[in-house]
């Protein structure tokens, strides 16, 4: 594989939070290293805690990794590159006190685009989220979904590359969640960028992705690579196929013993703190 | 053998500048401590060197002269007086606030046709009518309290009435269905649930209390508090002045300090 | 399907029970508020029509409301009016931009807000109407103490609310703008300052009514004009007809002040 056929290589990044032996130390993140090719989606999946959401913030130059490097394209990402990767939240990222066209707008001048061709771009991004009618009310009268449309619009208004996704439809409800997922395959199947999205969900990781990352318990590294081999864009009907409930008893057992171990985890702690209190 | 002349450094040695500073970042408290050190010694420097001794004394001197305060006639009894005055005024804004309150709070028809008539006393600039109350109530005592009292009330009565109307209607809905009578339901759900409220508004109450005797006793100036401040203040004398102030301050700092503390005690249960 | 009998008492019935006991309640407590105003009045009036209350104690209404009309009527008001509000504009101007400032300044760091904040609250908590013979000392009985001690009361609320605008903006809002590029300028102007203006606005409001009430105090106190020296100067010539008038006038200026000043808020903070 060339280096143009990669939008992104992860070579041998890991994490601490902390100084080692202060109360405060947490290693999020073992060494890892990823290649990601251009124009596929790409799922990181894994327990709470395993860093999957540390590496996509490394990835997005929001984080300095303790150790090893990012290369976007020929470039170390040492910062937030706002031309070549967008980024979508999972809490609620839009400005509130912006109605959701000023949000857009807002986003690309930030990002450094003409004042001229900020406004149909705009209008092209909220219209390809269905958001078009909307466009003029502020967030807080919106839906969580709607919201969410509304960020993702925002993320494809700066025409970047890389879109990296994380958790963004985390805070929705299951039914919300299978539309917008659907939307997004239709959506994303025609712009051909590199996607990198962070989910709980293995339903959602199946549907979504070209490969999907298993993550190990924390510290985290990625076990294992699942490839899913599915054209784009995927039909509902996918779901209920027999290939992807295969797919997805894979990830859940590949899965599941992390799952176990993440929650040992986190017990042995809390009865180490309150013994700690208790002292 | 190898010795060494010098102790060797350890390979991952700190530099001493940054350590210091990592230290201090780590303690804002220190910080803190550091910024009052430096006020004080700004108007240390700032009363010897650039302001004429009419106009302001060093804390040097105001505190080392404190003593002098004391001793001047009449001081300690006004202090003792003025203490006693907020005492008593802080006392019967708690019980009328709490009775006002409740009567007011308990019953919706008592809440919309009297709390608009509250709520405008409360936002009315009472500092108006205190040449009134010195009209009406004398120079003495009973003129402070009764002023002290005037702010007090308003804050307890607000936050006793916000208390009991705050209440989820659903701790209410499954009081009765386990069979609560009226006397129960107050004694045991509406009462209990108003204490953090009640408290808070002592708080507020205090700091009214305060504000409200505070200016009578300065207003009036031919007795109390009022007349040392006065004196001290036409006779040019800023340290006897400071220091009547930062004895003053330390009161109302420390009964603040009261209140606030049986108010975080009182309201442990509340989550939010 | 019979037809109901239309009767006018039957129909009176459904319009009663059409009518949401709300509305009644609501009635009945506006009727309370009248007659409670109405009987104070009313009371104050009988009082001192017909009972044995020294006017230099408590005028007659009437006496009072003559002295207002011819208060209002003279402009005898407008100098001392005059001075009050002048003496609450400039020491509002000067809090409200050293407030800001500063309070912006102290936010720009997580550290110096934990440092500086609790400082603030704390001096916040000691009355500030003890800083006013400080003030007289140092300035005397004119407009400057007054100026003084209405900077030091309103600079608390401004810079609080300042430092809470500013420094407690939601993480993921600079992080969202800092990952699409914004420069530091495009940061403040679009994301911090719209994040916080609701917040300073109100410690804006609350800065100009405390520093009236302190204006108003420390003229009450010791000053040589003004509202409330006015005030007590009736007060001295045992004129309480007059200084009632005069009360009754500060009063309405004040509640002036705060309904105009809240409804700017409210109006900016509409979203």
């Amino acid at each position: 594989m060339t280096g143009n056929d990669l939008a992104i290589r992860v070579r041998n990044v890991s994490h601490q939070f902390g100084e080692e032996g202060s109360t405060q130390f947490v290693r999020a993140m073992l060494e890892t290293s990823l290649d990601i090719r251009r124009g596929e989606l790409l799922c990181l999946i894994g327990p709470s805690g395993c860093g999957k959401s540390t590496l996509l913030n490394v990835i997005g130059g929001l984080l300095t990794p303790t150790n090893g490097k990012v290369l976007v394209g020929d470039t170390d990402v040492r910062g937030p590159l706002p031309q070549e990767i967008a980024y979508v939240f999972q809490e609620n990222a839009l400005f509130p006190w912006s109605t959701v066209l000023e949000n857009v707008n807002l986003g690309m001048m930030f990002q450094g685009v003409p004042k001229a061709e900020r406004e149909p771009r705009a209008r092209q991004s909220l219209a390809a989220v269905g958001l078009s009618d909307f466009a003029n009310h502020y967030p807080g009268q919106l839906s969580g979904g709607m919201r969410q449309r509304a960020a993702l619009a925002r993320a494809l208004s700066l025409e970047t590359g890389i879109l990296l996704m994380d958790e963004p439809f985390g805070a929705l409800d299951e039914q919300t969640r299978m539309v917008l997922g659907e939307d997004l395959s239709v959506l994303l199947s025609r712009t051909g960028k590199t996607i990198v999205f962070v989910t709980h969900s293995l339903g959602e990781a199946v549907f979504l992705a070209d490969r999907v990352a298993v993550f190990s318990a924390r510290p985290g590294t990625i076990k294992e690579v699942i490839t899913i081999d599915e054209p784009h864009p995927r039909k509902p009907g996918f779901m209920t196929s027999e290939k992807f409930t295969s797919l997805r008893n894979s990830l859940f057992a590949l899965l599941h013993e992390e799952i176990r171990k993440a929650m040992e985890q986190s017990t042995a702690s809390e009865r180490a703190a309150r013994r700690g209190a208790k002292s | 053998m190898t010795s060494t002349a010098y102790p060797a450094q350890p390979p991952n040695a700190v530099p001493l500048g940054r350590r210091l500073k990592r230290w201090f970042l780590a303690r804002p408290g220190v910080a803190r401590l550091g910024v009052i050190v430096l006020l004080f010694i700004a108007w240390e420097i700032a009363a010897r060197f650039f302001v004429d001794k009419i106009f302001l004394s060093p804390p040097s001197i105001v505190f080392t002269s404190l003593h002098t305060v004391f001793e001047t006639n009449g001081v300690p009894n006004a202090l003792r007086i003025s203490a006693s005055e907020i005492v008593a005024a802080f006392a019967m804004s708690v019980v009328i606030g709490l009775v006002v309150g409740l009567a007011v709070g308990l019953h919706r028809f008592t809440h919309k046709s009297f709390m608009p008539i509250i709520l405008l006393l409360y936002g009315t600039p009472q500092i108006t009518i205190l040449p009134l109350f010195i009209l009406y109530f004398g120079i003495g005592p009973a003129s402070k309290i009764a002023f002290g009292v005037s702010h007090g009330i308003f804050p307890i009565i607000v936050t006793v009435v916000a208390g009991v109307q705050n209440i989820k209607p659903i701790l209410l809905t499954s009081a009765k269905s386990m069979g609560a009578s009226r006397w129960h339901i107050f004694r045991w759900v509406i009462f209990p649930h108003m204490i953090p409220s009640f408290f808070a508004g002592m708080r507020l109450g205090m700091t009214g209390v305060l504000l409200g005797v505070l200016l009578a006793e300065l207003y009036v100036s031919t007795a109390g508090i009022g007349y040392f401040t006065t004196l001290f203040t036409q006779s040019f004398n800023p340290t006897k002045l400071l220091g009547l102030i930062s004895v003053l301050a330390a009161m109302a700092i420390l009964l603040n300090e009261i209140v606030r503390r049986a108010e975080i005690h009182y309201s442990r249960w509340r989550s939010d | 399907m019979s037809a109901e009998p239309e009767s006018a008492v039957s129909k009176s019935a459904a319009l009663k029970s059409a009518t949401p006991k709300r509305d009644r309640s609501a009635l009945g407590s506006r009727a309370v508020q009248v007659a409670f105003v109405i009987a104070l009045v009313g009371l104050w009036y009988v009082g001192t029509t017909y009972g044995q209350i020294s006017p230099i104690l408590l005028p007659n209404p009437l006496r009072v409301f003559d002295e207002l009309v011819d208060v209002l009527a003279t402009l005898e008001f407008v100098t001392d009016l005059r001075i009050t509000l002048t003496e609450l504009a400039i020491a509002f101007s000067i809090s409200a931009a050293s407030g800001i400032t500063l309070g912006y300044l102290i936010s720009r760091s997580q550290y110096s807000i934990r440092v500086f904040e609790p400082l603030l609250a704390g001096i916040y908590s000691v009355p500030i109407i003890l800083f006013l013979p400080l003030y007289i000392l140092f300035f005397g009985l004119g407009p400057a103490s007054k100026i003084a001690l209405g900077v030091t009361t309103s600079f608390f609320p401004i810079i609080l609310n300042t430092i809470a605008g500013f420094g407690y903006v939601d993480r993921i809002f600079v992080l969202s703008a800092r990952s699409m590029g914004a420069s530091d300028y495009q940061l403040f102007r679009w994301v911090l300052l719209p994040a916080a203006f609701p917040i300073i606005l109100t410690g804006l409001r609350i800065g100009f009514t405390v520093a009236l009430l302190s204006i108003l105090g420390s003229e009450t106190i010791a000053s040589l004009a003004g509202l409330g020296h006015r005030i007590v100067h009736l007060a001295e010539g045992m004129d309480t007809a007059r200084m009632f008038a005069y009360i009754a006038f500060a009063v309405a200026i004040a509640l002036t002040l705060n309904t105009v000043t809240s409804s700017l808020e409210a109006r900016a903070r509409r979203r």
